[in-house]
């Protein structure tokens, strides 16, 4: 909604804020409350892990700590947690890119608001009860197991456990899935009926009209989708948690016992160096998905 | 009611299959949480028996009260920034569109080494920090609620009308405007609650005791309890929040159809 | 065996509750630019659909050069559509959406560029051709439409409400053009709208339909002098509606006897007859019972609406010049133009 500014002139014509800053005064105050909110219990403490991070046990610049967050096991974690974090995103955006499709092309309207509800309730679930949940699904005794096993499928028929990689990969699909949808769906509902109905009556198949119109438009969506369930993926620590307990070497595990004391190091700051390490991998991966979200909307609307 | 555009055999067999998906985990815990196998038979032992521990409802009341804490504290500063935001501070808007997408952008696992890090000694001992870092967690979604609900009620015409029948920015703010967003305020609201009360990663990692971490601690002494508990969260949180999203944004949403 | 490139006959379609189409049937000239004119609801794009091949007819023929069409798909069917809105491919510029139709058929990319700024030009456009959707205003986006449309060089071009989104200016302005257009190029045309002004100005023949049936298809003239039902009447030009009694060929209102039409129904007695507004001239006369209730200038003319002694309203189409010293609360007598009034049953 396009609305004019409230004026802020009197009768007779002159500024009642005075000058120019009086004006800049006024968008400094209103947004000040969030801006220093933000500061202390956002800003402030990422910085410190940033100026810490190149702190040694004395306090004095060094760079030790990356070097050692370089090296084994962590560099075996930062692999891990990257490979989870692709294959994770993979796995999840297939599924949900085409849930997404079929919902917004063929369901009703209310259909559409339900998916979008129960998207939205389910992306939120993790952490321990979820582990919990699936250990009691689909744990060696659990009764989707049995339920499964009673169909001719065997899940364990290979060298399978939850307690794996594979395994955490399983369990991010709960809300992994559901948050595709609901990061996709836009993107599909933008896709005017116009634009197909056009392309057919120009002489394009289906097939053509996907080619040529639907999935370009579609594909910088999926990627910057991907990289939002990919960041998602990497910095997850409540479920891998509760799943592994420390038998699957990732990043944010790592950080965890470090500050548990289950592991002591002599670089104390190391773990301010991991998290750094995530800082940036999750950096490389935001910052793509933001700005191909901006240039997308432009015909989304 | 939603099966009525169900002639299409593809939407037919998605919403089949993503539903076993979804269902399939949920019933089959919820069936491994009323096992009683001393009894060989299923029943709600396990249920009584955590909903009988003593720290329940310790943590249980902790929990809540951090959330509620975090959900006001939110309220008290989006809302009269967000409002202020679209009346008057059009102009800074994609620099808080950016502030407040940056939780986000950043793990927690970095925002809670660094509150460690950071934050003075008494915050670090007093419970109710928990709360502060909820609500930098929660902020993404309660922001863009509240300004998608903000941006479909003709604001600029009621702020004015309301001051110009002699309430002033407080009064107008409270009386006139929140009424009106009402639904759009519930849903944040209800989201800060549910992500704070889930919240598990910050609270770990600073030592503290809330009840997502009293689920891992119990499950070291029973198993069958910790897994009933889950389940008990799990479905309390979705028909929470399923309610929410039903029955509170039709609301909001037609409080912009009627406008139109 | 006719000679006309396009033909619906017979044409019925049903959907769940109501009958969008009811055995319709009509026959385009080639060359020819056809309105469909009509209210929300009556078919008109059901019809100008089912001509596309978005639609399919449950019953009756789409006769293409006297080939039933009905059964081929619509990316076979060779005719150029511009849709109300929002129709171009955003991913593409305006001239690689204009050249899409070639590609589609396999044209040469040398080829395709040409004609895609061949056709650019012929619609005003020619330095647009790197824009993309975004970055065009609405009148410049539905230009390109038609463009795309042209591109294929189709059997008939089928346009759908084209204007309805567009401003007034741009709408009147454009409307001049797709009609310079049409005729220099010859394509066979058929006009979708609900403006009966806008199809008035650019057709060759307007099909007036209501409820899924074609109430008359004739040339503008003929619709508006000679309007076959009151539906017609009613819809093409503003019509008073004036209580009047008939005897035999003549009909009696307002103090005076004037001739009905020869066409109308059969009926005597009480009628109502229909008179266009500028059929009636009103002059200023202190000893008449009439009055004038209000006058609105609006522009080259205006219109004075006045109240007969039985408190029926009459509306006068004038000249502004001619009215100028008229005001509310004057008395005026009224002149009836026409010879013979068309009636219907009161």
């Amino acid at each position: 909604m396009n609305q004019p500014e409230i004026s802020t002139l009197d009768r007779k014509g002159a500024s009642k804020r005075g000058t120019l800053s009086g004006q800049s005064l006024g968008l400094i105050l209103g947004v000040l409350p969030l801006v220093a909110f933000m500061g202390v219990f956002f800003f402030w403490p990422l910085w410190s892990v940033l100026w810490s991070s190149f702190e040694d046990n004395f306090g004095a610049f060094t760079l030790k700590n990356f070097e050692v967050a370089l090296g084994e096991p962590y560099r075996t974690a930062f692999s891990n947690s990257i490979t989870l974090g692709l294959i994770s995103a993979i796995t999840s955006a297939i599924p949900g890119a085409i849930i997404a499709y079929i919902i917004e092309s063929r369901g009703s309207q209310k259909l559409r608001q339900f998916i979008a509800s129960i998207s939205s309730v389910l992306s939120t679930t993790g952490g321990v009860p979820l582990a919990f949940m699936f250990i009691a699904a689909y744990g060696a005794e659990g009764s989707a197991t049995a339920l499964l096993r009673a169909f001719g499928i065997n899940i364990y028929a290979g060298s399978f456990t939850l307690y794996s990689l594979a395994g955490v990969i399983f369990v991010y699909s709960y809300f992994m899935v559901p948050t595709m949808v609901i990061v996709f769906s836009p993107a599909v509902h933008g896709i005017r009926r116009e634009w197909q109905e056009a392309a057919k009556n120009l002489g394009a198949t289906t097939a053509q009209f996907w080619r040529r119109v639907g999935i370009p438009l579609l594909f910088p969506s999926f990627i910057s989708s991907l990289l939002l369930l990919f960041a998602a993926a990497f910095s997850a620590y409540a479920t891998a948690r509760a799943m592994t307990s420390g038998s699957v070497a990732l990043v944010p595990l790592m950080i965890g016992n470090l500050v548990d004391g289950n592991v002591i190091n002599d670089q104390m700051n190391l773990g301010k160096a991991l998290a750094m390490g995530m800082v940036i991998v999750s950096l490389v991966a935001m910052i793509p998905y933001l700005l191909i979200q901006r240039r997308a909307s432009r015909w989304q609307q | 009611m939603v099966f009525s555009k169900l002639k299409s055999l593809p939407l037919f067999l998605t919403l089949l299959i993503a539903g076993l998906f979804v269902l399939l985990p949920l019933g089959s815990s919820a069936e491994f949480s009323l096992r009683q196998p001393t009894k060989q038979n299923h029943g709600f032992d396990n249920y009584v028996w955590f909903i009988s521990q003593p720290e329940f409802g310790h943590y249980m009341g902790v929990s809540f009260s951090l959330a509620a804490v975090s959900a006001l504290i939110l309220l008290v500063l989006l809302v009269p920034t967000v409002v202020w935001l679209n009346l008057k501070g059009q102009k800074l808007r994609p620099f808080v569109d950016f502030i407040t997408l940056m939780p986000l952008v950043i793990p927690v696992v970095a925002l809670a080494i660094g509150a460690q890090n950071s934050l003075p000694e008494f915050a670090q001992t007093n419970q109710f920090i928990l709360s502060f870092l909820y609500a930098v967690l929660a902020m993404p979604y309660a922001y863009r609620t509240l300004d998608t609900g903000l941006k479909a009620i003709p604001l600029q015409t009621i702020s004015e009308a309301a001051r110009g029948l002699g309430a002033n920015w407080f009064r107008t703010i409270v009386r006139v405007i929140t009424p009106i967003i009402r639904g759009t305020v519930l849903s944040a609201l209800f989201m800060t609650l549910a992500l704070s009360f889930g919240e598990y990663t910050i609270t770990s990692l600073l030592h503290w005791d809330t009840f997502t971490t009293w689920v891992t601690v119990i499950s070291q002494a029973n198993v069958m309890g910790a897994i009933a508990l889950s389940v008990f969260s799990l479905v309390a949180i979705f028909i929470f929040l399923l309610l929410v999203g039903l029955f509170i944004k039709p609301a909001a949403s037609q409080v912009a159809k009627e406008e139109e | 065996m006719s000679n006309s490139p396009l033909e619906l006959k017979n044409v019925t379609r049903r959907f769940k509750d109501m009958v969008a189409l009811d055995n319709l049937n009509l026959e385009v000239g080639s060359g020819e630019l056809v309105a469909l004119l009509g209210p929300s609801g009556c078919g008109k794009t059901t019809a100008l659909r089912i001509v596309a091949g978005l639609d399919r007819a449950d019953e009756g023929q789409v006769l293409l050069k006297d080939r039933d069409i009905n059964h081929v798909p619509a990316h076979k069917r060779n005719m150029g559509m511009v849709f109300q809105a929002y129709s171009l491919f955003p991913n593409m510029t305006a001239a690689e959406n204009v050249a899409f139709g070639l590609q589609m058929r396999k044209v040469s990319k040398n080829k395709r560029r040409d004609k895609a700024n061949e056709l650019l030009e012929l619609v005003g456009l020619p330095s647009h051709a790197h824009r993309f959707t975004h970055q065009l205003s609405g009148g410049q986006q539905q230009r390109v439409a038609l463009a795309r449309a042209l591109a294929i060089e189709p059997e008939v071009l089928l346009l759908d409400e084209p204007l309805s989104a567009l401003d007034a200016k741009v709408r009147t302005n454009l409307r001049e053009e797709i009609r310079r257009l049409q005729l220099s190029l010859g394509t066979t045309t058929i006009f979708v709208t609900h403006d009966q002004e806008e199809a008035m100005a650019v057709s060759d023949r307007v099909a007036v339909m209501n409820k899924g049936k074609i109430e008359q298809i004739a040339s503008p003239d003929v619709l508006y002098n000679a309007p076959a039902t009151d539906f017609v009447a009613g819809f093409v030009g503003s019509m008073n509606r004036i209580h009047a009694t008939k005897t035999g060929a003549n009909l009696f209102l307002i103090g005076r006897t004037v001739g009905a039409a020869k066409n109308g129904p059969e009926v005597e007695g009480s009628v109502t007859a229909l008179i266009r507004h500028e059929s009636v001239r009103v002059t200023a006369d202190a000893k008449s019972d009439i009055v004038i209730l209000n006058r609105s200038f609006l522009g080259p003319v205006s219109r004075i609406t006045c109240q007969l002694l039985n408190g029926e309203l009459i509306h006068s189409m004038m000249p502004s010049a001619e009215s100028a010293n008229l005001r509310a609360g004057d008395r005026v007598k009224v002149e009836l133009l026409d010879k013979e009034l068309l009636f219907q049953k009161a």
